[in-house]
């Protein structure tokens, strides 16, 4: 090989370098991402990396009190199911419950205090610290007090129950104020107010769904919305093949078929607002049967002449035959059951509606006995917590009060008025009348942005309580909150936040309100109630029963008695008989349609629409995801020349909404129905600017009886404006095509 | 006559030898790579010895990666757990390196610390079974006592999984559904 070059040389180096510097690039390139090991600067004492523990809690997305449990990793809530021991959920949860995450993880949460920055409900807010937001209030409401004008300070929360309801009531108390008042729409107001006229209890009765076997439901909705719709769902399981060889019969009363309804054997679509009387009706028959035997019988037929099968059948439109034929069944099966609830108990007569099937219960024998209604005793663990009303009455009496500028302070706590209250009672223009609006929330909501100051609470993930399930269920039970996970952002739970406000204002509350925090308040009733129980309550026992508890998530003594199977006298039921037919705002030849907004099983009253998992869960009876409509009947929409997906303005005497049409066969031809829950304007991104909210449009309509709000009782009319709109569902088309599927029977053309 | 092709290729030679030099550095600097610059050693945010702590002071595995028996992960000890011990260790409490543990405990900070054995997501694998099967650590993650900076001496691959649970005769230990759920 000959010499080389000095410039072949400094090639071949050249060369080599290159390639070097190649291969190294190579190297770095093939080279995986680098990933890190985060250690904990101190871990928890039951931490475990990649092994999940389940920690039982109770849900709070409705009132029901199911006990769930959440699967927890390094800290994390993975994952929400029921708790297998608690008698009320018994290991399953519905689609709301399993959404808790998505409350807890939610990105539009309020992470810090906030304070207003801007024009009131402007929204636009600005931060503040957690020791300024409580001196704010704090000063505030001590200022009040001492000028003994703490008259003027007011507390809205959503229906809040156990601990966390004693805790505010006696900080209200202490402060001098009686004004602590509850609202939430889905409160089943003319049930507590016809129960208490019927059997004089304060606490809901035991609907034993699970053991009847016949269930005559008037409007309702026991499978989706209805008082604890997990628990009812079991019950509906085992009323149709629990026992071997017996399968329950139900049959559903109402203007539009519901989750329930389409679950019964018999869906019975009466004039709305005549529910009662139906019921009255069936009663009739069954005395003029001799179906009852009581002593009272002679009474029971006076009070009941009025209500023969032909008149009313004709007022409900149900025919004298059918109504023969209930009572007949109702009469004759070995456990029968009659509720009531939905738009049945939200007219005019709402409370007279659910006494007349109170009145049925009675006669066909079904008090306190299996399969029937069976009263709970007082709470197991004694408050007054269950009783104290959730309905509309307060917060229409705050609103007059708000006008009259007698409110200085209002202190609204995980409610929502402004969006769950028919727009003419005029709340959201009564709260420019409060100096100072502090909102305790989590999320910022159409309430939310109306306040001066927002001091964010943790969610029910993350913070303290307890809860006695109401109704109950047959024996003592009562379950603990615990805080599953560590608070995401610099929240408070509302019980902290109220410790705190009393320690600022001083005096005697913080000496009364002794506890430092709402753990150690819950621990200290938990303890009341356990030497209550036990004579010799040494801490050490107390200790064993608290951490017990607290594993299961829940407290009850099976088989003890809780006194649950006297029934009442019912001589005042056959007093307060009256002809309950529902009053509706609007004339029918001007508004020829009945407005029937119905709870969803998603969204409730609304409050689940910042849930992305529930708004796109198509709904069960439509399959329609996200937005509103309006349901029609086909032979409705065919005489005003609607189609599917034309927008409509629908007009109550009070309002106009705007949304797509939906032709539904399952409604009655005089009624348009439309979901609540959608029609948000400031509850985060996921309900933003999506659909309409009936509630809005809803008169403000009165019970007679009780003063509660009838959300059932307004008459619309609709008008084509041409737009069109694609509701988007997951199902194709309703029609069988002729291959005859099914062979609807449709009463009703 | 000889025809010879040598003639023929004479213009190639010098281009083929070139690449084959670049060629040649092309591994070379994949080499070099792979043993100085790879992920296989990386520097770490505190230049922490194995050697001290698990040779010269007998500390064992377990006392620091406290899971390794009871979880699918062995643990990086917490940073409380560091300091706790140095805490009480005078000699060496100005150390530039145990001036940085206590800077991230502070600052209550944890210690970013790069992974070096990583099995993919996909890979349902668990520490506490192979320790109570009585493996060793040293059977996977090499020498790490005589360590100064971890160094990966193994190759995370499935043959390799394989390889040794065939070896040791792991009931199902070939099944796919052992390591992939």
């Amino acid at each position: 090989m000959s010499k080389i070059s000095r410039r072949d040389l400094l090639q071949y180096i050249g060369a080599g370098g290159v390639g070097a510097v190649g291969g190294v690039l190579y190297g770095e390139s093939v080279q995986r991402n680098v990933e890190l090991l985060i250690p904990q600067v101190v871990p928890p004492d039951d931490y475990s990396p990649g092994v999940a523990s389940w920690y039982n809690t109770v849900c709070n997305q409705c009132s029901a009190g199911c006990g769930i449990s959440v699967r927890i990793r390094e800290g994390k809530a993975k994952k929400i199911e029921g708790n297998p021991v608690h008698p009320v959920s018994q290991g399953r949860t519905c689609a709301r419950g399993q959404a808790g995450l998505n409350a807890l993880y939610n990105p539009d949460r309020i992470r810090t205090p906030l304070q207003n920055a801007g024009q009131r409900g402007s929204g636009s807010f600005e931060e503040i610290s957690w020791g300024d937001a409580l001196a704010t209030v704090g000063s505030r409401l001590g200022r009040l007090k001492i000028e003994n004008n703490a008259s003027r300070v007011r507390l809205l929360t959503g229906r809040v129950r156990g601990r966390l309801d004693e805790l505010f009531a006696q900080f209200m108390g202490l402060l001098g104020s009686d004004h602590y008042q509850q609202y939430d729409f889905t409160y089943p107001s003319a049930l507590m107010a016809a129960n208490k006229t019927s059997y004089g209890t304060d606490v809901l009765p035991y609907y034993d769904i699970k053991n009847a076997t016949f269930v005559l439901s008037f409007g309702a909705d026991y499978l989706g919305t209805w008082i604890s719709p997990v628990h009812h769902s079991l019950a509906y399981g085992h009323l149709r093949h629990g026992q071997e060889g017996r399968r329950g019969k139900t049959v559903q009363i109402e203007p539009r078929m519901s989750l329930t309804g389409a679950s019964a054997d018999e869906w019975i679509p009466a004039r709305p607002g005549t529910e009662g009387l139906l019921a009255l009706g069936i009663a009739h028959a069954l005395v003029s049967d001799g179906r009852y035997q009581g002593s009272d019988r002679d009474e029971w037929s006076t009070a009941l002449a009025a209500f023969s099968p032909a008149r009313v059948s004709a007022e409900t439109e149900v025919s004298d035959d059918k109504i023969s034929q209930l009572a007949r069944e109702f009469g004759a099966s070995a456990a029968s059951l009659a509720i009531a609830g939905g738009a049945a108990a939200a007219g005019t007569n709402a409370v007279a509606s659910v006494v007349a099937v109170n009145a049925l219960n009675h006669i066909a024998g079904n008090l306190g006995k299996p399969g029937g209604v069976i009263f709970n005793s007082e709470q197991a663990f004694s408050s007054a917590a269950a009783s104290r009303p959730a309905g509309h009455q307060g917060v229409l009496d705050l609103t007059e009060a708000m006008e009259a500028g007698d409110v200085e302070v209002l202190l609204v706590h995980d409610a929502n008025p402004v969006y769950a209250l028919p727009e003419n009672v005029r709340f959201q223009q009564a709260l420019q009348n409060v100096p100072l609006i502090v909102a305790l929330s989590s999320f910022p909501d159409e309430t939310t942005e109306m306040a001066d100051l927002i001091l964010p609470t943790n969610t029910y993930l993350e913070s303290w309580g307890d809860d006695v399930p109401d109704p109950g269920v047959g024996f003592p039970v009562a379950s603990i909150s615990q805080p599953v996970v560590a608070p995401l952002y610099d929240t408070l739970s509302a019980g902290d936040i109220v410790l705190s406000l009393a320690r600022q204002i001083g005096g005697e509350l913080p000496i009364r309100m002794r506890w430092g925090t709402m753990e150690e308040f819950i621990r200290d009733r938990w303890r009341e109630e356990y030497n209550k129980r036990e004579s010799a309550g040494e801490a050490q026992e107390f200790e064993a029963f608290w951490q017990a508890s607290l594993e299961a998530g829940v407290w009850g003594q099976p088989g003890a008695d809780s006194g649950g199977n006297s029934v009442p006298s019912t001589s005042s039921t056959i007093a307060s008989i009256a002809n309950p037919v529902s009053m509706f705002a609007g004339g029918e030849s001007d508004y020829p349609l009945v407005l029937h907004p119905y709870l969803t099983a998603t969204f409730l009253d609304g409050r689940g629409a910042n849930l992305p998992w529930l708004q796109e869960l198509p709904d069960p009876m439509t399959s329609v995801v996200y937005g509103s409509w309006a349901e029609l009947n086909p032979a409705t929409a065919a005489e005003m020349g609607i189609k599917d997906g034309d927008v409509l303005e629908i007009s109550s005497p009070t309002g106009t909404v705007r949304v797509p049409a939906l032709t539904f066969p399952a409604i009655r031809p005089d009624v348009v129905a439309m979901p609540i829950g959608q029609g948000h304007k400031g509850y985060g991104r996921y309900a933003g600017d999506r659909g309409a909210n009936p509630i809005h449009v809803v008169a403000n309509q009165i019970d007679t009886q009780s003063g509660e709000l009838a959300w059932a009782a307004t008459r619309v009319k609709i008008k084509r404006t041409g737009e069109k709109l694609q509701i988007i569902k997951t199902d194709g088309v309703t029609r069988t095509l002729g291959r005859q599927i099914l062979a609807p029977k449709n009463d009703h053309g | 006559m000889s025809i010879s092709v040598l003639d023929a290729l004479r213009p190639a030679k010098k281009p083929a030898l070139l690449t084959l030099v670049l060629v040649i550095g092309l591994f070379v600097g994949a080499w070099v790579h792979g043993k100085y610059l790879s992920d296989r050693s990386p520097v770490q945010p505190i230049d922490f010895s194995h050697t001290i702590h698990t040779t010269d002071n007998e500390i064992p595995c377990q006392h620091c990666h406290i899971y390794a028996d009871t979880t699918p992960v062995a643990g990086v000890p917490s940073v409380s757990k560091c300091i706790g011990c140095h805490k009480s260790l005078p000699d060496v409490r100005e150390g530039p390196e145990i001036l940085k543990l206590a800077a991230y405990w502070e600052n209550r900070e944890p210690i970013p610390w790069i992974k070096v054995h990583d099995v993919p997501d996909f890979v349902h694998f668990t520490h506490k079974r192979h320790i109570k099967a009585g493996l060793e650590c040293q059977e996977c993650h090499g020498s790490v006592e005589t360590m100064d900076r971890v160094t990966r001496v193994v190759t995370i691959r499935m043959s390799w999984c394989v390889d040794c649970h065939t070896e040791k005769e792991v009931e199902n230990g070939r099944d796919c559904w052992t390591c992939h759920k």
